[in-house]
């Protein structure tokens, strides 16, 4: 029935084309009319890897007339390895999503053209960073209880396809921003400024090197145009406190840092008043000299620049068994409270100083200026009087070895005094737990330090830790904090 | 006593070293208090305070990125340096004498990744670093110049 009246209509069409030859067409006379401008839907679209998205070009006459041009113009993914797009008939401006990260899509005609982003999210999830404790994301060149992400780094220009993924990044609480050697980095243009920052860590190493714009995308969120440090002791001169600036990745251990600390911004207000700062230089061929620098350029976390999911972020790692193990598995998540993975339900929040970042610890009658650091590989303190830590035999001495583990209880306060709890925790002998070369995991490592009591990544192991950025809020309140 | 008089010896000496080194008037622990006047310039520092202690006295000194505070005896001599901020200070212009034994130690300890601090003892100083980033600490000493009945926890 339905199919002889599709006849039917066919035979009444081919009979009214016949007739209608040479007649001209409808579309009226076509002098002189030219596309002035091109408009694409939707705009800046995000989608989950593995789904398609239907782009549409309307081009804009010069007598102020519209067409759909999707047919015609010439289409363009800038990052054909997070998305491809369609010029065949049938399926022009077709876009499919093959992996997470950001792509600008480009429609052209007649040097008239139309740019805009497509985001790929990982498939739901677009937040979750995998991390690896010694394991697949850390290089061979690691160390024990080193946390490990992998980030994207892009070409900063519009509409170039330069990406690469970058492993054997530090996941470090300690720290804020991204830095990377340059010996790792393929796709930033060469340096055109100026400025270059000289950046000292807690051991007395440092690293050296100009500051860029990079394109970043960490995980399945939108790129972001963030600065960063690319370490590089040959750049310029070196100033008095990076005279020692790691000269390569293997000396350093790691390719980069991402800081994902408390603050947003590896030094804040104080480089922005004080050309003195002794952090950011401004270089002039090999002459180096201090320079004021805004907030907008200073290295700052990628992860706090985000459209979203940019309050904080989760560390998720799972408990490591006594003895310790080869490797470990767990997620950086972006955002707390943002998305059904990152609710801080069971968390109590512990606030920071708002200058240091420090909390404070009491440990069976000591008092310590504390922090949580996901870039120390252990608990490091200055026992107190009542509890004997006895040293290893060196090399080991900065490391406890007492004759059998000791399962301790410590109480971290927030900064503003209340509240206050409970965390158990437990220290091994360091030279009968590493004894078994296969292991690069360690939860009950620990051993000497000065002043302070610093919260290595053993204290991550079994806990979901929060960190709280300065100026954002969440449902456990406003940053700094730590929470868990 | 005895200990307070090579002190104060040890120190004058030095300071008589360095004052003919031809005009780098920057160096400090070993030496007499006058040289924090060099430091302040070495250092772009404002001078904040000096608070009495017994059997010692610290004057701070204020950068814009560090606060380092000069550990001096009663002879006047400068036995420690401590100090927290955005960095550590550079140490040649305040480890002055010590500087080079000091260098030697750092480039024959080898390195701890993962830990956030450094311990070197020669014989006759010791510098400690600790901390992270934004609340970076430190502090050096020489044994032999701090004072009877002084501990090296007050150093800090």
């Amino acid at each position: 029935m339905r199919s002889s009246k599709i006849l039917f209509f066919i035979l009444i069409l081919a009979l009214a084309t016949a007739c209608g030859g040479g007649g001209g067409g409808g579309s009226g006379n076509s002098t002189a009319k030219t596309l002035v401008s091109i408009s694409l839907t939707p705009t800046n679209p995000s989608i989950a890897k593995g789904t398609v998205q239907q782009f549409t070009a309307t081009g804009t006459f010069s007598d102020n007339s519209t067409q759909n041009l999707t047919t015609s113009v010439t289409w363009t993914s800038s990052v054909t390895a997070v998305a491809t797009i369609s010029n065949a008939a049938g399926s022009n401006g077709i876009a499919t999503a093959a992996t997470a990260g950001s792509t600008t899509i480009t429609a052209a005609s007649g040097g008239i053209s139309k740019a805009t982003t497509l985001t790929v999210t990982g498939g739901g999830s677009a937040n979750v960073i995998p991390i690896t404790v010694n394991g697949a994301l850390c290089s061979d060149n690691s160390y024990p209880n080193k946390p490990c992400i992998s980030v994207m780094v892009c070409d900063p220009a519009p509409g170039t396809s330069s990406c690469q993924t970058v492993t054997d990044i530090l996941l470090d609480t300690g720290s804020y921003g991204l830095r990377i050697f340059k010996e790792a980095l393929t796709v930033l243009p060469p340096v055109t400024g100026n400025l270059a920052e000289c950046i000292q860590f807690g051991d007395g190493t440092s690293v050296w090197g100009p500051v860029q714009t990079a394109s970043v995308i960490l995980g399945g969120e939108p790129a972001v145009q963030v600065p960063i440090q690319v370490i590089d002791s040959t750049f310029g001169a070196l100033p008095a406190g990076c005279l020692n600036a790691d000269q390569s990745l293997a000396v350093a251990r790691y390719t980069g840092i991402l800081g994902i600390g408390l603050f947003t911004h590896d030094c804040g207000t104080t480089c922005v008043n004080s050309a003195n700062n002794g952090i950011y230089y401004s270089c002039i061929g090999a002459s180096c000299s201090g320079t004021t620098v805004s907030l907008s350029k200073q290295v700052q976390n990628p992860a706090a620049l985000l459209p979203q999911d940019n309050n904080g972020a989760l560390v998720q790692l799972p408990g490591v068994p006594p003895g310790g193990t080869s490797s470990v598995n767990g997620n950086l998540i972006l955002g707390i409270g943002t998305q059904s993975n990152n609710m801080p339900s069971s968390a109590t929040a512990y606030s920071a100083s708002s200058t240091t970042g420090e909390f404070t610890t009491q440990l069976s009658g000591s008092t310590y200026s504390s922090f949580i650091d996901s870039g120390s590989n252990g608990f490091f303190f200055t026992p107190p009087p009542a509890i004997q830590l006895p040293a290893c035999p060196a090399p080991n001495a900065a490391w406890f070895c007492p004759a059998s583990t000791m399962s301790l209880s410590a109480t971290n306060t927030s900064a503003s005094g209340a509240p206050s709890g409970p965390v158990p925790f437990q220290i091994g002998n360091f030279i009968s737990i590493t004894a078994n070369a296969s292991n690069s995991v360690f939860a009950e490592i620990g051993g000497t330090y000065r002043g302070s009591f610093d919260w290595g990544l053993p204290f991550f192991f079994g806990r979901n830790v929060f960190v709280g950025y300065e100026g954002s809020t969440s449902s456990l309140g406003s940053g700094p904090y730590w929470a868990y | 006593m005895k200990r307070s008089l090579y002190a104060l010896l040890f120190g004058l000496g030095l300071a008589a070293a360095f004052l003919t080194a031809a005009g780098r008037v920057q160096a400090t622990l070993g030496e007499s208090e006058d040289s924090v006047a060099s430091d302040e310039t070495a250092l772009a520092a404002a001078r904040l305070s000096t608070t009495a202690h017994n059997g010692y006295r610290v004057r701070e000194l204020q950068t814009d990125s560090v606060a380092v505070r000069e550990y001096v005896t009663p002879a006047g001599v400068i036995f420690a340096i401590a100090w927290n901020g955005l960095i550590h200070p550079d140490l040649t212009p305040l480890l002055g004498s010590y500087n080079d034994e000091y260098q030697t130690a750092l480039r024959h300890t080898p390195r701890e990744p993962g830990r956030r601090r450094l311990h070197i003892q020669t014989n006759q100083v010791v510098v400690e670093k600790w901390g992270h980033m934004r609340n970076l600490q430190g502090r050096a000493y020489a044994p032999a110049l701090i004072p009877p009945g002084v501990s090296v926890d007050e150093i800090k």
